[in-house]
């Protein structure tokens, strides 16, 4: 089943258009990845999708038009977002950061607390700093906390921009890991954008290709790197 | 270097501090009314005005970072409210304090409209603009049927008088005979009834999901709006709340004098930077700061107020100020402003919390110990300001 469909989205920054009406449709636990160069337009989709630039196109998600929907509705309908970087507030501590995660819920510090707890049990080094300042963690631990405070609002979909960047290799393989395992056992879907293609590709359901704002190429991943010029432009093997 | 005790949070010897630190702030709460002189009880009073005045500036700064030059107009607005329900329709001075909370509220709410695009310089100009033009809009002749204009209003709190001798509550009447003299320690004990009211609007919002939203908004706005935070919607109301909050020692400042004019210091720009000196001086960003800002300035202002004869400066001090022909009070001020900026640029609570660190340590209790349901906020108050300080920038495109 289509949890997100998008249809001639396009946006921008200003007078500035980056997206040219593109297509990108999510299915119930799918992990859909989206590759491309620098500056291809990736952040500028996961924006437009959570709501946080104007655009416009259709954007469906379960059924209803998340179109003109502010990014507070959005974020509530059961979309979160990890942006690229450091997305963590830096003054709050672990602990706090995770509340804040859950701002949208509405059922309770007692569920809320077991959903920390438990994102805890997932990523231990979080618990060992849940007092601490986010700002004091490594870069590593603060996307953990990063993709943890996302999914503390307990999404149906994930958006997730370059986990990766700036992490040790091994660490980034955990990091997959889990989210691999959150797609399998809680059919969390997950839309990712990551540079690295390898990895991703192993994770993939389908992939699409962004090349200047526009969608060259899509389909699984056992298909694109099938086709010598797309795996040598993007997966460089 | 080792600190020398250490104290659990919420163990036994933490308790102990912190009641013993309730009973003496009590104390010296009865103390002041009861067995203080006039004067002093007259100072405690001012103290309590500035000290409700940089507790609400002190929200909209700690939590969302937003400097305002214009609270002087906030409380301006809640002395109005008073003296104009108060002398033109006979409203009970008490009464007028929620009407000037909801007025303060609006008026704060939509000058936070243009805040919510421009920071920094920009939103400090635009504030201060307000404080400026608020004392010529009182003076505006068109309105002058209202407000009194430049020449003020008259008997603008209680009156009291041989045939209305006393204020009751539903007929109760805690505070016996208030003619002349006794009506002092009845102003100190609404001063704090307003000062406890702002606290606890200030302490529960710190701690709620609210005040961890105004400080995610703070750090980094783009990931708290993709947790779901509604930036404008958020930002207006505590701005809303700041100016409300500030219009009720304005209320006060009505009440207990007599007469109430457009140039009174507190409601001029004058008052604006008086609030936010108290406000950084006592500690930015921390609940006790504006508390122990007020205090200290007030002391210092009635320690010195008689400076202006050089004789009765300290000879050791005395060429530093004796040129001054007013009190030196506001200069004394500026220079503990300079100098605490450098050793300690979060004020004197931040300085009592830099020495007291180097004596005791204070062990935070164990993470996932229970507490996950009713978290407290990671510093204990309004997480740290730090002045100089940049938005660390999140979303690296912004
Ligand atoms: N806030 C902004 N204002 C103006 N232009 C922007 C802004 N953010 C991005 N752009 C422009 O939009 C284009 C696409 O940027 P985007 O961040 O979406 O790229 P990306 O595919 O995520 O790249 P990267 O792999 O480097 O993260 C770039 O040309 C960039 O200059
Ligand atoms: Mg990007």
């Amino acid at each position: 089943m289509t949890l997100l469909r998008a249809q001639g989205l396009t946006a921008g920054y200003g007078p500035v258009t980056v997206l040219h009406e593109i297509d990108i449709e999510v299915n119930e636990g799918e992990i859909v990845v989206v590759l491309g160069a620098n500056g291809a337009g990736k952040t500028t989709t996961m924006r437009a999708i959570s709501g946080t630039i104007p655009r416009h196109g259709t954007i469906e998600f379960q059924g209803h038009s998340i179109q003109k929907a502010a990014a507070d509705a959005i974020v509530r309908a059961g979309v979160a977002q990890v942006p690229q970087g450091r997305g963590t507030f830096p003054e709050l501590s672990v602990q706090d950061n995770l509340l804040a995660g859950a701002y949208v819920r509405r059922d309770g510090s007692k569920a809320i607390g077991d959903d920390i707890r438990k994102w805890f049990s997932v990523f231990p080094r979080l618990e060992e700093r849940a007092t601490q300042r986010a700002g004091s963690l490594s870069g590593g631990e603060q996307q953990m906390l990063a993709i943890a405070r996302a999914l503390m609002s307990r999404p149906k979909l994930l958006l997730c921009d370059e986990p990766s960047m700036g992490l040790a290799p091994l660490i980034t393989q955990e990091l997959f890991n889990v989210i691999g395992r959150l797609n399998r056992e809680e059919g969390l879907s997950v839309l990712l954008v990551e540079q690295n293609a390898n990895l991703a590709m192993h994770m993939a359901s389908r992939v699409y290709l962004l090349e200047t704002g526009v969608i060259v190429a899509s389909g699984s991943a056992a298909e694109l790197s099938a086709d010598d010029s797309i795996r040598k432009a993007y997966l460089g093997f | 270097m080792k600190p020398l005790i250490s104290i659990k949070s919420g163990g036994p010897a933490s308790w102990a501090i912190r009641i013993a630190c309730a009973l003496a702030v009590g104390y010296i709460l009865l103390w002041i009314p009861t067995r203080g002189s006039n004067s002093l009880i007259d100072t405690a009073t001012t103290a309590l005005t500035l000290m409700g005045a940089a507790l609400s500036l002190n929200l909209l700064l700690g939590f969302t970072g937003q400097i305002s030059l214009g609270h002087s107009a906030f409380f301006g607005i809640g002395t109005y409210t008073t003296a104009i329900f108060v002398t033109r329709w006979g409203w009970s001075p008490l009464k007028t304090l929620p009407v000037a909370f909801v007025v303060a509220f609006v008026v704060g709410a939509v000058v936070s409209l243009p805040a919510l695009r421009i920071k920094g310089v920009y939103l400090a100009l635009v504030t201060l603009a307000l404080g400026v033009v608020f004392p010529q809009f009182i003076k505006w002749p068109k309105i002058a049927w209202l407000t009194g204009g430049a020449r003020g209003l008259n008997d603008t709190g209680f009156k009291f008088d041989k045939n209305n001798r006393t204020y009751e509550i539903f007929g109760w009447n805690p505070w016996g005979n208030l003619r002349g003299e006794n009506v002092k320690p009845f102003y100190f004990w609404i001063g704090i009834g307003i000062v406890a009211i702002i606290y606890l609007i200030c302490r529960g919002l710190v701690k709620s999901r609210v005040g961890r939203s105004l400080i995610a908004i703070r750090d980094n706005s783009t990931a708290a709006a993709v947790m779901g935070v509604n930036l404008a919607v958020t930002k207006g109301i505590v701005f809303g709340l700041s100016a409300a909050m500030c219009a009720l020692p304005g209320c006060l400042t009505a009440m207990k004098g007599s007469v109430v004019t457009p140039d009174t210091a507190l409601l001029t720009v004058v008052g604006s930077i008086t609030f936010l000196i108290v406000m950084v001086v006592g500690g930015a960003g921390s609940l006790w700061g504006p508390i122990i800002g007020a205090v200290v300035f007030e002391l210092i202002t009635e320690k010195t107020s008689d400076w202006v004869d050089p004789d009765k400066i300290p000879s050791l001090i005395r060429p530093i100020f004796s040129w001054s022909d007013t009190a030196p009070a506001g200069g004394i001020f500026a220079l503990a402003l300079v100098v605490l900026m450098f050793v300690a640029p979060l004020g004197l609570v931040g300085l009592w919390k830099q020495t007291i660190a180097r004596v005791v340590s204070v062990v935070p209790r164990p993470a996932g110990s229970g507490t996950l349901d009713a978290p407290e906020s990671s510093a204990g108050g309004i997480p740290t300001w730090r002045p100089q300080q940049e938005p660390p920038a999140g979303d690296e495109a912004e």
